[in-house]
């Protein structure tokens, strides 16, 4: 097994347990020990307090990464907005002027940032650690013929300077996880787009899911497959709103990824919280049966 | 725009604001933009609104025009974070990190959008986005997941303020 600390961030462990669940259940499957990381803070988010006061920010986030340096462990995402964050601190701390100057607000309390640290998404983790046959072997209920509307959303991919994940113009990541799943992906005409939670306007987000969903349906794909609970919530809760805005039925469920591979092998549907979502991904249930 | 030209067409670029954004964490980067518009075509709050244009707003930095960019209404809060334009720039300018620090500007004047306040209150009173309840603590018990316990503020709090031997802020 090799270890990785554990960096659940706000919103999967407090609004999506279930996910968390499912990471817990899946990885240790594929050989992946998760440790858990104490004392750790938001990462903080990218979109709001970094817009306050980046320096701060970067103090925070560098002393969650300190503590995953203590235990002498690569740090593991489950969220989009925090690999953003995080992969961004280890990298503008690479200069050592602003590392010496956010070192000197750590030594308030003790801490050091040393630069010793990965951050990996969970995604990419899988990909590199495991590998995506060891995905398909872990697989006891293949999803043959489901077809899942691949979301990458921004930050998995991007800035691909820093992410360093995949090709954003052309990734085949959450492809081909899905694939190894037994399931179908599809690349929708609109996948690039986002789920556009970080606007502070609402035409700008209703405007852009409403041509992302249309173009999820004429595919006629079954479930949205997501990698971020921030984008997971714009669509759950979001497509009833852009149904109402537009007039229009949409109401494909979105599943975060690691609770389809946890039911693909073999938890059961009850123990994965899907009734807890507004779109229910019932169309699953299908393999269960079999 | 009477504020960009005075009478004798000369462009008076508004170097205070320029310097002031400089200070932030990559807030400098706008000087090297060349204006070609790379930037733009990916840039889906262009797509959708016609008043957000991430290129015009590189070129209201170079010319210190820091009232038509930070303000109660600000159009900067149109843009969704996607990172596309830091992928297509040339030069390297990452016009959403501008727009950021533009963002930290507002915010040393003490303006942000309603629902940005919130958030950041929360984060930072709980150090967390979302604050802990019990309700949380009972639903993660039931599906066997550790309990999640309070952030340790008096260290978070610490790190927030600027050192007084740099001159920060
Ligand atoms: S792509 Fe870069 S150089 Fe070109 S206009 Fe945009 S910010 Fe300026
Ligand atoms: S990050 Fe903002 S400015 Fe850049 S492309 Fe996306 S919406 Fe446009």
């Amino acid at each position: 097994m090799k270890r990785f600390a554990f960096f659940p961030g706000c919103l999967i462990p407090t609004m999506h347990p279930s996910m968390e669940y499912a990471i817990r259940q899946s990885l240790p499957r594929l050989g992946i020990e998760i440790v858990d990381l104490d004392g750790a803070s938001c990462c903080p988010d990218p979109i709001y307090f970094k817009s306050k006061d980046k320096l701060s920010w970067l103090a925070v986030a560098a002393r969650n990464l300190s503590l995953a340096e203590d235990l002498g462990l690569d740090v593991i995402t489950n969220c989009s907005g925090c690999t953003a964050t995080l992969s961004e601190t280890v990298h503008l701390l690479q200069d050592e002027e602003l590392r010496k100057k956010i070192n000197r607000r750590l030594a308030r309390i003790g801490r050091k940032y040393k630069g010793k640290t990965r951050v990996r998404h969970i995604a990419t983790l899988v990909r590199d650690e495991a590998g995506y046959d060891a995905i398909s072997e872990s697989v006891v209920r293949p999803l043959e013929g489901l077809k899942v509307a691949i979301h990458y959303g921004c930050h998995l991919l991007k800035p691909s300077s820093i992410m360093q994940v995949d090709n954003p113009d052309d990734p085949e990541v959450l492809e081909r996880m899905v694939t190894a799943l037994g399931a179908t992906p599809v690349r929708h005409r609109n996948w690039y787009l986002c789920c556009g939670k970080a606007c502070q306007t609402e035409e700008i987000p209703a405007n852009m899911m409403h041509d992302l969903l249309r173009t999820v349906d004429a595919e006629n794909a079954e479930i949205l497959g997501m990698i971020c609970p921030t984008c997971f919530s714009q669509f759950d809760y979001g497509q009833m709103k852009i149904s109402k805005m537009f007039e229009e039925s949409f109401g494909v469920p979105p599943v975060y990824y690691f609770q389809l591979l946890a039911y693909a092998q073999g938890e059961p549907y009850d123990k994965l919280g899907f009734d807890r979502q507004r779109f229910k991904p019932e169309c699953l249930k299908r393999f269960e049966e079999s | 725009m009477p504020s960009e030209k005075d009478n004798d067409d000369v462009v008076r670029v508004d170097f205070a604001f320029r310097r002031e954004l400089a200070e932030k964490v990559e807030g400098n980067l706008a000087s090297f933009c060349y204006q070609c518009g790379a930037c733009v075509g990916d840039c889906p709050a262009t797509t959708y609104s016609s008043e957000f244009n991430p290129r015009e707003i590189m070129l209201k930095v170079l010319y210190g025009l820091g009232d038509e960019l930070i303000g109660g209404d600000s159009i900067l809060w149109q843009c969704v974070n996607c990172y596309n334009c830091h992928e297509r720039c040339p030069q390297e300018v990452k016009p959403v990190e501008v727009i950021i620090s533009l963002k930290n500007m507002m915010a040393d004047r003490g303006i942000y959008p309603p629902a940005v306040k919130k958030i950041i209150h929360t984060f930072e009173t709980t150090g967390r986005t979302v604050p802990l309840s019990d309700a949380i603590n009972r639903k993660r018990e039931k599906l066997g997941l550790p309990p999640l316990e309070p952030v340790p503020m008096d260290e978070i709090e610490k790190l927030f303020e600027p050192l007084e031997e740099e001159g920060e802020e």
